[in-house]
């Protein structure tokens, strides 16, 4: 008997050792962090909105000092995987919504989450634990309420084909999810192939605007009044032009599209204790606060966005979440048909 | 008897001394440009595979580029916005140039400060601003529509010829710049040789100042055609919505569609480019092969004198100010309506009471001081470098020193890499090279000096074809040693290009973006960070606020050292 207990235990204890990508921070990571004194991260996300106080709260908790860089998705993949395959990864963490795929693909990246990705859902978290989410995008239509009546603004996107619609739509038209190819993908895998590219054709006829310029510069223009209408914009961005006086409001349509931040860590990293304790705090309720507070969707599904609607679960509205993988595998699919369809 | 044009050499060890310049000169523009080069060539021979394959090498890439179902309609947008630029580039220049430095105009310092300033300017700050004041709820249609009542717009900026009036003003400062460099150094004696025979304004114009100007303008068609057929910015923002494609918004949008960025399309256009360059380079080098035709400072004396336009003096001050308005203005007051703004408003009186100057408490208060002295560091020592190595490159190449054949190809190669791959190039020189430049400023200085080679040659080589060879000779005939000619002759009488070239590079490399965001490292951030990062959040109204902040000081930098530099370079002529 006991010696079955004792297996049992023994294989328990291997199971969570293996499989234990999620263990806590304990005081031996946090010293050895400090020892290592600092930590580099190459974001994509906003530095004076999110990057920075997030640095310097970090700083001011564990005193190691965070080193960033901002640039696009692309820029960010090309440096790491430029430093990587010569032998000098600089960096230690970095994030993204695709970043991590090709990265993963030859091996760079840890496979490593922290202890409070536990209570992450699973579409927030890599099964393999390659990556973990830190706040979210979703991907709706908008419109200027000062052009549109509200309530007269198409609710579906049966209601995007009205012929009324045609010339007055914008969405961003560079390769990505938030985006006409986001747009595209978000159609096909809602209504199926077949039904979808059904849709995709009538909408072509459209006339929908191409701008080449990212989700928040299209919302711009329609907040100026270039356009009535926006595709595919962030809904978190809408709110917080409103609050400024702006005349804008974003449309639940369903189903809108999600896309994740995810944070991953590199497998050479520098200085990887420092790293794992950065991730820990930003997937930590003390780091998704500071999220919160700057207006964005939080991840951590115990910590609720600051306008509650905005969050499928608060604002009860269905989204289809994209993971990093699934969008790099399926974006240049989705870029020919919109080549083919919108160019 | 060797031509006038050509080298003389004083003594053995003169000509010694222009052997050792011209290896030194080889050896430094082989290794700065030579990586990049090499990493295209593969680059646009290296097919990339599915996800999970090896790529392989082809000619893919080429078919692809060369083989889209609208090929033929992208093809001739491409030519036809290159052309366009460059012509509307040239004019605007040279006209501004010829007005400036060859007549007594009044009111000439609008010009300069219209270049500089817009020089100066963020790129997308200024082709947005453009956006806005021409969009179709801008002010120029919004005036139309009250008028007439009409719904239509009056301009439709998203148009062929509103992409190529965006880019030709674009360029038209270096045009100017250049144009300018040149005209200052012309000889009035055949003008007014021309005009005592009776020839009028214009004839004279057209026959002689023309002519003698037609190695820097076959120069700056060159750069400018060459550069807007690579240009990816204005056919994307302006042309994109109006549903014009060009060969770069194609393959830029397609190489943007996974992460790493397929670089094969952009290698393979950038190739077939490169050949472009090397004909034009040899059709160039065939028209000033007599360069001593277009030599205008000789040894006979030479006191350049402006033009007495008379009553026209007038004309040439409104074209100047509609120059200015239209350059310079519009777009700055339509910055400056943004920057007041929380958030983007078309410009009407309903809006007027959101007016404030947040936008500018705002960015002084940030931290961007450490950005700011990146930028000048990087703009200073990429200017400098520059025009040292141009300046010997554009006397080699000229009088047709030992490699000035080579020299000239290795200086303007560099036009058509692209940002991407010089900026990827670049760090993996870098990062295998045991030389710790990788992550600091100095890597950004050694990109950007690669990319403005072509430019700061143009200026030195123009500047040098009018310097007759003969003051050199003559040089050489008392004992001058090749460094003492070029220190004590060549470089004086090459000042106006020299400082025109450091001008324009310094302007230029302060607002570079998307090279500078790829090389930074997090201790070598520079303004580019902070402006995409205002861009990317939407708070354009921010961006407008510290664009304008940022041209101001850049244009107060430019103008103090241009005037300094302008004075002490007029002591070399002997005038005031």
């Amino acid at each position: 008997m006991t010696r079955r207990i004792k297996t049992f235990a023994i294989a328990a204890f291997a199971a969570v050792v293996v499989h234990g990508r999620a263990f806590a921070i304990d005081s031996a990571v946090i010293d050895a962090a400090k020892r290592e004194g600092e930590v580099v991260w190459y974001s994509t996300q906003i530095i004076n909105q999110l990057v920075r106080p997030l640095a310097a709260a970090f700083e001011n908790k564990y005193g190691i000092k965070v080193r960033y860089t901002r640039a696009n998705a692309n820029e960010v993949a090309v440096k790491i995987l430029g430093e990587s395959r010569a032998g000098r990864p600089q960096v230690d963490v970095f994030d993204g919504t695709s970043t991590v795929v090709p990265l993963k693909q030859e091996g760079f990246v840890l496979q490593w989450q922290p202890d409070a990705a536990k209570a992450y859902p699973d579409i927030y978290k890599d099964p393999q634990g390659y990556w973990i989410a830190s706040n979210l995008y979703i991907n709706t239509p908008a419109y200027n309420t000062a052009l549109v009546a509200p309530g007269s603004e198409p609710r579906t996107y049966q209601d995007l084909l009205d012929p009324k619609w045609r010339g007055k739509m914008a969405w961003n038209a560079l390769p990505s999810a938030s985006g006409g190819v986001g747009f595209i993908g978000n159609v096909l895998t809602e209504m199926g192939e077949d039904n979808g590219m059904t849709y995709l054709r009538a909408l072509s006829k459209q006339k929908i605007a191409n701008l080449a310029a990212a989700a928040r510069q299209v919302l711009d223009q329609v907040i100026a009044g270039e356009y009535p209408i926006a595709l595919q914009i962030f809904n978190h961005h809408a709110v917080i032009s409103a609050k400024k006086g702006a005349p804008v409001d974003w449309i639940k349509m369903e189903p809108a599209t999600g896309t994740l931040s995810v944070l991953s860590i590199h497998k050479s990293a520098p200085h990887p204790n420092a790293a794992k304790l950065l991730v820990d705090f930003i997937i930590s309720k003390e780091g998704q606060q500071i999220y919160r507070d700057n207006d964005y969707l939080t991840a951590d599904p115990a910590v609720p966005a600051r306008e509650q609607t905005l969050k499928p679960e608060e604002g009860h509205f269905r989204v289809h979440f994209f993971s990093p993988e699934a969008i790099e595998d399926n974006q240049p699919k989705w870029k020919r048909i919109f080549d083919e369809l919108f160019g | 008897m060797s031509s006038s044009a050509e080298l003389t050499y004083a003594s053995r060890s003169s000509a010694r001394q222009t052997t050792w310049i011209a290896a030194l000169l080889i050896v430094l523009l082989t290794v700065l440009v030579l990586p990049p080069l090499l990493f295209l060539l593969q680059g646009a021979v290296t097919v990339a595979g599915a996800p999970g394959q090896a790529a392989r090498f082809g000619l893919d890439n080429f078919a692809n580029v060369l083989g889209g179902p609208r090929i033929v309609t992208t093809s001739l947008a491409t030519l036809s916005f290159a052309a366009g630029s460059a012509a509307i580039a040239l004019v605007v220049g040279w006209v501004m140039a010829w007005i400036v430095e060859r007549t007594n105009a009044p009111l000439k310092g609008l010009a300069y400060l219209t270049a500089i300033i817009s020089l100066g300017t963020p790129y997308i700050l200024y082709v947005s601003a453009w956006l806005l004041v021409l969009g179709k709820a801008g002010p120029v249609n919004q005036a139309y529509q009250a008028l007439t009542g009409s719904t239509d717009v009056l301009i439709n900026i998203n148009s062929m010829p509103g992409m190529i009036a965006v880019e030709g003003f674009l360029w038209s400062p270096l045009a100017f710049l250049l144009v300018g460099a040149t005209l200052r150094n012309a000889n009035p004696e055949l003008e007014e040789a021309a005009r005592v025979s009776g020839a009028g304004v214009w004839s004279t114009i057209r026959r002689v100042t023309m002519r003698l100007s037609l190695p820097a303008i076959l120069a700056l068609a060159m750069l400018v055609f060459i550069r807007a057929i690579e240009a990816f910015e204005v056919p994307a923002l302006v042309g994109l919505p109006g549903r014009i494609s060009v060969l770069t918004t194609d393959i830029y949008t397609n190489m943007m569609a996974r992460a790493p960025p397929d670089l094969g399309g952009s290698s393979a256009l950038s190739v077939m480019m490169l050949l472009l360059v090397l004909g034009l380079l040899y059709v160039y080098g065939r028209l000033s092969r007599h360069a001593e035709r277009f030599a205008t400072i000789t040894g006979k004396g030479f006191r350049p004198r402006p033009f007495d336009l008379g009553r026209l003096r007038y004309v040439a001050a409104a074209i100047l100010v509609i120059d200015f308005v239209l350059l310079l203005l519009v777009p700055m007051l339509m910055l400056g309506w943004l920057s007041l703004l929380p958030f983007p408003r078309p410009f009407a009186a309903a809006s007027l009471k959101l007016v404030s100057l947040n936008n500018y408490r705002t960015v002084l208060a940030s931290e961007h001081l450490e950005l700011m002295i990146n930028t000048m560091l990087v703009a200073v020592a990429t200017a400098t470098c520059a025009v040292v190595l141009t300046f010997f490159a554009g006397w080699l190449a000229v009088r047709r020193g030992p490699g000035g054949w080579l020299i000239e190809r290795l200086t303007t190669i560099p036009l058509v890499f692209p940002g991407l791959v010089l900026g990827v190039a670049v760090m993996q020189v870098f990062l295998r090279v045991p030389i710790p430049l990788y992550g600091t400023i100095g890597i950004l200085i050694w990109a950007f000096v690669i990319s403005y080679l072509p430019y700061g040659m143009r200026y030195c080589s123009s500047g040098m074809v009018q310097i007759h060879g003969e003051l050199e000779e003559a040089a050489a005939v008392c004992g001058a040693s090749a460094l003492t000619r070029l220190r004590r002759i060549v470089a004086p009488l090459l000042a106006p290009a020299l400082v025109a070239g450091w001008l324009f590079i310094f302007l230029m490399a302060t607002r570079v973006l998307s090279l500078a965001i790829l090389l930074a490292g997090p201790r070598s951030q520079t303004m580019a960070v902070a402006m995409f990062d205002l861009w990317g959040n939407g708070q354009s109204t921010e961006l407008a606020a510290l664009g304008l902040m940022w041209s101001m000081l850049m244009a107060m930098i430019a103008v103090v050292f241009y005037l300094l530099a302008r004075r002490s370079a007029a002591g070399a002529l002997g005038r005031a």
